[in-house]
């Protein structure tokens, strides 16, 4: 039985943020909305200050509180691992998004239409034009109007309605695929892997064997599946020192 | 046992009876691993418990507007 | 008796079917209200929820659930009240306050509606949402509990017994001739009075009034369970949650109560039928409810600074001295200063009616900021990932919406008063 999870290397992690821009582009995620999102970290005081870089996908919990209580099923987690939201049945009643401890989930507060916002690139611009084709972001992957998975449920890609929710999918238009989640693809010094943890020959479990590691949140009892080497949790004092664009 | 007595009492046992089914054989169980938790086993079956639960209520209603006994 | 052949139509009770110049007004207020309700809803509609305040908790530094949430949690505690009350009534034999039960059912019946339909106004699909939770409700979900015994059970139960208490009223209104005469012979539904059917009544009301009382202990604790079941929300996982909510709803509906009965009474000279002996029972329940309630706030305000998590720190001090202070202090008051005059009363056995409904209005002020802090905090500042503290104001819709749903409450308590007396007549004597 296949069982994905994600690993994390803290000491790779640099904050270039090719991820979240990754996630954001192959997953067409309108305004403020960052499924994948890299933490900077700062703990201590100056001169003792430390920085640290945590991305934190969503972590598809083998025990999510988020699936416990959407009460239309929704929200569901998948044998092989994923936990994922099917958009034709959900009511928008934003349970799962209070109940994640994690604060992976958005909600779609805007008609899809709208949610993209204004840019402040002329995209009519003729120069410019010439180069993207008339091709206008947000570039839409086909893929997402697909069902997938052995349940057939719309579950990939954002903004399909206005009033429900959506979160980080592990990328399951492209993992049924064979191919890995956007954010893994792209990072350029490969700090997130993804694979099999049932498989004991895959890369990523080769890759955790014998290494220490550690869960966020761990004493909640989610069971993640994504995992952190290399590092540290985030302590109580750790505070966040670069923050995304907020504004819906 | 009046026929009064009897239609009522059936009328709350046959609620509670919908009430109990659609619970614990027909909503979805209680479990968040597999995808079939985010089934319910028998469609509908939240409505069927709230069917349950006016069935049951109703008998109140029976029981105080059906015609007297005539003497 | 030769009532029944005159032509002569009678003037009905209680100003039943007679509509004065200060109905209009009421009415046309509660019309303006409910209109300015329907406009906020229909906006938030077009736009998308974004017309409201909330934003998504973490990265966007918002709540996600916002007044809509804590006006859903509220309307369903004042309802508590009514119901409670006429169980008590029939259970006990408590004569005195048999002039408030009908009134008290009917809060209940008008409550539960509100909010349903505050939820309804939540969801971000409205429509699916009937639809799917009909079709695919989980019982895992603490919202199973919320939609099929709270908006389903207890509301159809409480119109059962609303109706079967208000039958005998409908027949002694339809043997006389009035205007109104069809709609009570369809309500009357054949009623007799003999002693038989009385007997039946009796019978049923009180294991209605036996049945009901536990569905509501379970409804209302499956709201507290919507928050207290959450480990991942400093602030709302805990035990109290489900006690705490169950009190406090017994608190706003009681206060809920006494302000429509003393209205009542001095709108229709009721003087005779809604006695003293019922406000000062009313009054010492109230006051019993508000000394177990501040008794819990004292709990959680020692848990919460003795030895706090860095989270329910931060809460904390929100709730104290930062953000949400005056919101927290205000409810405090707004909860203790009548419980300290209800005290005053009871001791000096010198009930003022006025006072009564000063603090009736006053504890479900309190109520609703007390929803409220239940509701926002911990999602602006009990995020266990080190997300920074956000924030979360309710916008323009979501007032004209709250406004809207207090204003179709009156509306229809106005309505009701109209077609039906609103206070059990006594029997007519032969």
């Amino acid at each position: 039985m296949t069982r994905y999870a994600m690993a994390v290397d803290l000491n790779r992690c640099q904050g270039c943020r090719a991820c979240v821009e990754a996630c954001k582009i192959e997953n067409n995620t309108p305004n403020a909305v960052f499924w994948m999102h890299v933490f900077r970290l700062e703990e201590g005081e100056f001169p003792n200050t430390k920085m640290t870089f945590l991305p934190r996908p969503c972590q598809h919990c083998n025990n999510a509180p988020c699936v416990k209580v959407c009460p239309v099923g929704a929200r569901y987690k998948r044998e092989d691992g994923l936990v994922l939201t099917d958009f034709d049945r959900c009511i928008g009643c934003r349970y799962c998004e209070v109940a994640c401890p994690y604060g992976v989930n958005f909600f779609n507060w805007r008609n899809p239409e709208e949610a993209w916002g204004e840019y402040q690139i002329p995209f009519d611009d003729p120069d410019l034009a010439s180069v993207t084709g008339g091709a206008v972001p947000p570039y839409k992957n086909p893929d997402h109007d697909l069902r997938h998975g052995p349940e057939q449920r719309l579950t990939s890609g954002s903004a399909h309605f206005k009033g429900v929710i959506e979160k980080c999918t592990f990328c399951v238009h492209r993992v049924e695929q064979g191919m890995l989640p956007a954010c893994v693809d792209t990072c350029p010094v490969q700090a997130l892997r993804f694979g099999d943890v049932e498989d004991e020959d895959s890369p990523i479990s080769r890759f955790l064997r014998d290494k220490e590691s550690f869960q966020l949140l761990e004493e909640l009892g989610t069971d993640p599946s994504v995992v952190y080497v290399g590092g540290n949790p985030p302590s109580s004092h750790a505070r966040e020192i670069e923050r995304p664009l907020t504004g819906v | 046992m009046t026929r009064r007595g009897i239609v009522t009492g059936g009328m709350i046992v046959t609620g509670l009876a919908l009430m109990v089914l659609a619970y614990f054989a027909g909503a979805a169980p209680w479990c968040n691993t597999a995808v079939e938790c985010s089934n319910p086993r028998l469609e509908w079956s939240p409505a069927i418990f709230v069917v349950g639960v006016i069935v049951a209520f109703s008998s109140a209603l029976y029981y105080s507007m059906s015609k007297s006994d005539k003497k | 008796m030769t009532v029944a052949h005159s032509r002569v139509n009678e003037p009905l009770p209680q100003g039943v079917g007679r509509l004065s110049r200060r109905w209009f007004l009421v009415v046309g207020l509660a019309t303006a209200g409910t209109a300015i309700g329907v406009v906020g809803w229909l906006v938030e509609h077009e736009q998308g929820m974004v017309a409201t305040g909330m934003r998504d908790v973490g990265t966007m530094g918002g709540a996600t659930w916002g007044l809509y949430i804590s006006m859903v949690v509220y309307f369903v505690g004042v309802s508590f009240a009514g119901i409670t009350v006429a169980a008590l009534i029939r259970l006990f034999n408590l004569e005195h306050l048999k002039g408030v039960a009908r009134m008290a059912e009917l809060l209940t019946v008008v409550a539960l509606l509100l909010g349903a339909l505050a939820i309804v106004i939540d969801l971000g699909q409205p429509l699916r949402g009937l639809v799917n939770l009909f079709r695919y409700a989980r019982p895992q979900s603490p919202f199973f509990g919320t939609f099929s015994l709270v908006v389903s059970g207890y509301l159809f139960s409480s119109l059962v017994y609303l109706y079967l208490t208000s039958r005998p009223d409908a027949a002694r209104l339809a043997a006389k001739p009035s205007k109104l005469r069809p709609l009570y012979r369809v309500w009357a539904a054949g009623y007799e009075d003999t002693p038989d059917q009385r007997a039946r009544d009796r019978r049923v009301t009180f294991w209605l009034a036996l049945a009901i009382l536990p569905l509501l202990i379970v409804a209302h604790s499956s709201l507290g369970f919507v928050f207290g079941l959450q480990v991942g929300r400093p602030g709302w996982f805990g035990t109290l949650q489900a006690p705490a909510f169950v009190v406090l709803a017994g608190v706003s509906g009681i206060g809920h109560l006494i302000v429509l009965a003393a209205l009542v009474r001095r709108v229709l000279h009721e003087e005779h039928r809604i006695g003293m002996e019922a406000f000062t029972w009313l009054g010492r329940f109230l006051m019993l409810l508000l000394f177990v309630y501040l008794y819990f706030v004292v709990v959680e305000i020692f848990t919460a600074i003795y030895q706090p998590t860095v989270n329910e720190q931060r809460i904390g001090d929100a709730l104290l001295t930062g953000e949400y202070a005056p919101v927290f202090w205000g409810s405090v008051a707004a909860l203790a200063l009548p419980a300290v005059g209800l005290a005053w009363m009871a001791v000096t056995r010198r009930w003022r009616i006025g006072w009564m409904v000063a603090f009736g209005a006053l504890v479900n002020l309190g109520a609703i900021g007390k929803r409220f802090l239940i509701v926002a905090p911990s999602q602006t500042h009990g995020q266990l990932l080190p997300y920074p503290v956000g924030t979360y104001t309710p916008s323009l819709v979501e007032y004209a919406v709250v406004l809207g749903l207090f204003s179709l409450g009156a509306l229809l308590i106005a309505g009701f008063m109209k077609l039906f007396p609103i206070v059990e007549m006594e029997e007519a004597t032969p």
